[in-house]
């Protein structure tokens, strides 16, 4: 990069960038008419004709700013509440929705928001960026801002080990960009070492917090230092209050903390700033989503009050504790992909059961997506689900992996008469509203790939019963909460 | 009566979801009403080998291996004793290279491992990632003794860019049906030496080959002079999970 960290300036533009936009822009245009969404084609195309494209189109053509998130989980979510705040403060921005993270989506997204005559339509980016495709893209554009969520072992089939995947991560992000970090992530917190103007957010306590954990965990050694890090609380996973006992690395004072966190009917309450914030998504894991969020606008200059109102009004997106009505009951779907996400899910599955009992649908792929290797559902704490299993009346294990699901479960002490192995997603969704009675409650709980088709099987059935989709009635919910 | 199992440096070497390998373990062996007791040992914490019955080391990333390999040399010469006597030990990719001679970086650098087994790796230039099934060998599969078509073969994920090469006097567990197995060369995956078993496989590897879980738990029966039949358990959702494996791999329908 012979222009490194000068991202305001426009570069000539070439045939070959005519060439690969309005390719691009005709391929989107034909899918479009084709009824298809949601691929990766005309990214594709763009690339191949104009490998700079991105700079082309990036470089000086968003004077506000281009911010990225990235991490190993809560990417979407944060960029779909922070793209509703953005939306709450009036502002025009590209975003590549539905998680099309990679360069080819964010190429697609880019073309989408430039018109014909290369004129961008919006003044600031915010984009999804898978952990691995961070160096690609900041080989070509500068980000303004870089929010890191967190890192967690997921799919190491495809990135190899996590300290080459944190490596790479921290190495290319210039130094003209602005960090947004989690300050309670040791692996994301050490971005900021030797760093200027780092915005760290983190969490005071939660009461799922505790001084000790068995949790499998990331990150047990000083990044500077090399000796074990020391504890005085824990939030989930490696998040927590840490200190290296040797050298001086220890948890970052955020500027932005979340404190008196606690869950109220399916909605977390917590304070910052002296003012009181609401987010519609239940497991603690999505309130740093919102403080990721919430970090990135104030950096922006939007007040305080625009930002807590975002937030507040968030709905949650396809398939993050969403809510789909049937006939019998609820079930509410979730995407899980690697053991410190399905943990948290556990934990509010808990809590849910210890309330009524419910039922469970697991659907495991392994495709590219999901990673192939399923060795992780061995890193996830099924053995707590014990704990309230008379509340359990039903496990479906689905997908193409659900054989491994049942063995993972009949190790983790489930009575094996509660299990059953349905390798059909429409199968399974049927043996779970059979013999369900009424008012009946379950998760639904798929992997990436079977998330789609999950999650269309369930809104049919919803529509079926005509209670409308999950969306709406998670909306009517939320009213009559606040 | 009372089976011990120690896990070694289960903070450290846990990428793969190792822990599973030991859970399996201490469940098959409580269920056929042995009393049975996992020790969990990390940095600076030497297992008593008189007293374990079986040793499981599993894989960690490379920075996390360097730092142990100094620890574990502290009781090498413990730990030598105890397999030459015996123990068994089931030893997964980063573990099992341990266990052998060297690991040659890239760089040229060698790193000493323990010496105990007659094996050494050498980085290789590209990442062995993949779903893999091993026939097992004849003799391995004759000390198994068990019936059933699954008991034939091997079935895990590799992640490894180590590749290992035996020497002269030890064998593979079994012959590779589809992935790389040791070095992507020889058609050899994993090794037997005495009673330890080393092996690129995790998925983890236990879980779905109940019949090596069970060779492992005999082994370590006999050599503790455990009294008693060796019940065998419905292994069935276990096999299931094999047999699916299998057929898909090399059926070819998982890519």
């Amino acid at each position: 990069m012979a222009q490194k960290g000068k991202g305001d300036f426009r570069l000539k533009r070439t045939w070959r960038f005519w060439l690969a936009l309005w390719g691009c822009k005709i391929t989107d245009g034909v899918i479009r008419l084709l009824g298809k969404s949601g691929t990766t084609l005309p990214g594709v195309v763009a690339n191949r004709l104009d490998p700079r494209i991105i700079s082309h189109l990036g470089r000086g053509n968003y004077p506000e700013g281009i911010i990225i998130v990235t991490g190993t989980n809560g990417k979407t979510t944060t960029a779909n509440l922070l793209a509703n705040v953005l939306k709450q403060a009036g502002k025009k921005f590209s975003f590549n929705e539905a998680g099309a993270n990679l360069v080819t989506g964010i190429t697609g997204a880019m073309a989408r928001n430039t018109g014909w005559l290369g004129r961008t339509r919006a003044k600031l980016a915010l984009w999804e960026v898978d952990e691995a495709t961070v160096p690609q893209l900041c080989a070509q554009i500068t980000p303004t801002q870089a929010i890191v969520t967190n890192f967690f072992r997921d799919q190491l089939d495809r990135y190899g080990e996590l300290d080459t995947t944190v490596r790479l991560v921290r190495e290319v992000l210039p130094e003209s960009t602005r960090l947004i970090l989690n300050a309670d992530d040791p692996l994301v917190a050490q971005f900021g070492l030797g760093r200027q103007d780092v915005v760290y957010f983190g969490v005071e306590r939660t009461p799922e917090s505790s001084e000790r954990s068995d949790e499998t965990r990331e990150a047990r050694f000083c990044p500077q230092c090399g000796a074990e890090l020391a504890y005085s609380l824990f939030h989930y996973g490696q998040l927590g209050r840490f200190s290296c006992p040797v050298c001086t690395y220890q948890r970052p004072e955020p500027q932005i903390q979340a404190r008196e966190v606690r869950c109220e009917e399916q909605r977390i309450v917590f304070q910052v700033d002296g003012q009181e914030g609401s987010l519609a998504l239940p497991g603690y894991y999505n309130l740093y989503n919102a403080l990721a969020a919430y970090s990135s606008a104030k950096t922006l200059g939007i007040a305080s009050g625009t930002i807590m109102e975002g937030l507040r009004g968030f709905a949650p997106q396809a398939g993050r504790m969403e809510a789909f009505a049937l006939r019998q009951g609820r079930v509410i779907l979730t995407l899980v992909k690697n053991p410190a996400g399905f943990n948290q899910v556990i934990r509010t599955v808990l809590g849910a059961a210890s309330r009524q009992p419910l039922r469970l649908l697991l659907a495991i792929n392994d495709q590219a997506a999901d990673g192939r290797d399923v060795s992780w559902l061995w890193d996830v704490d099924f053995e707590l689900l014990q704990a309230i299993e008379e509340n359990i009346s039903l496990v479906i294990c689905a997908g193409l992996r659900a054989e491994d699901m049942v063995v993972r479960l009949k190790y983790a002490g489930i009575t094996e008469e509660k299990i059953r192995l349905e390798d059909d997603l429409a199968k399974a969704v049927a043996l779970l509203q059979k013999d369900w009675g009424s008012g009946g409650q379950a998760y639904a709980l798929p992997t990436y790939t079977a998330l789609r088709p999950l999650r269309d099987i369930l809104a049919a059935k919803s529509r079926q019963a005509g209670a409308g989709s999950g969306r709406q009635e998670t909306r009517k919910s939320k009213e009559d909460g606040v | 009566m009372k089976l011990k199992i120690c896990h070694l440096y289960p903070d450290l070497l846990d990428l793969y979801g190792d822990r599973g390998n030991v859970m399996v373990l201490a469940a098959r062996s409580r269920w056929r009403g042995i009393e049975t007791e996992v020790q969990k040992k990390s940095l600076g914490e030497q297992p008593d080998y008189d007293d374990i019955d079986i040793l499981f080391i599993g894989g960690g990333s490379d920075r996390e291996q360097n730092l142990l390999v100094v620890d574990l040399q502290r009781h090498e010469r413990e730990l030598r004793q105890a397999i030459e006597d015996g123990l068994v030990v089931l030893a997964i990719c980063g573990g099992y290279q341990l266990l052998g001679q060297y690991y040659q970086a890239g760089n040229g650098l060698k790193m000493p491992g323990l010496g105990i087994l007659d094996l050494w790796t050498a980085a290789g230039d590209k990442r062995c990632i993949g779903n893999v099934v091993v026939r097992l060998d004849e003799t391995l599969r004759a000390a198994a003794d068990t019936s059933g078509e699954s008991d034939a073969t091997l079935v895990g994920f590799e992640n490894h860019s180590g590749k290992t090469y035996l020497g002269e006097g030890i064998q593979p567990l079994g012959k590779v049906l589809h992935g790389c197995g040791n070095n992507g060369e020889d058609g050899g995956e994993g090794t037997r030496y005495k009673n330890v078993f080393g092996t690129y496989l995790h998925g983890p590897l236990l879980p779905k080959n109940p019949h090596l879980a069970d060779l492992l738990l005999k082994l370590a029966w006999r050599r503790r002079g455990f009294a008693g039949d060796f019940t065998s358990l419905d292994s069935r959702l276990e096999r299931e999970a094999h047999e699916t494996m299998v057929q898909r791999i090399l059926a070819g329908s998982h890519r």
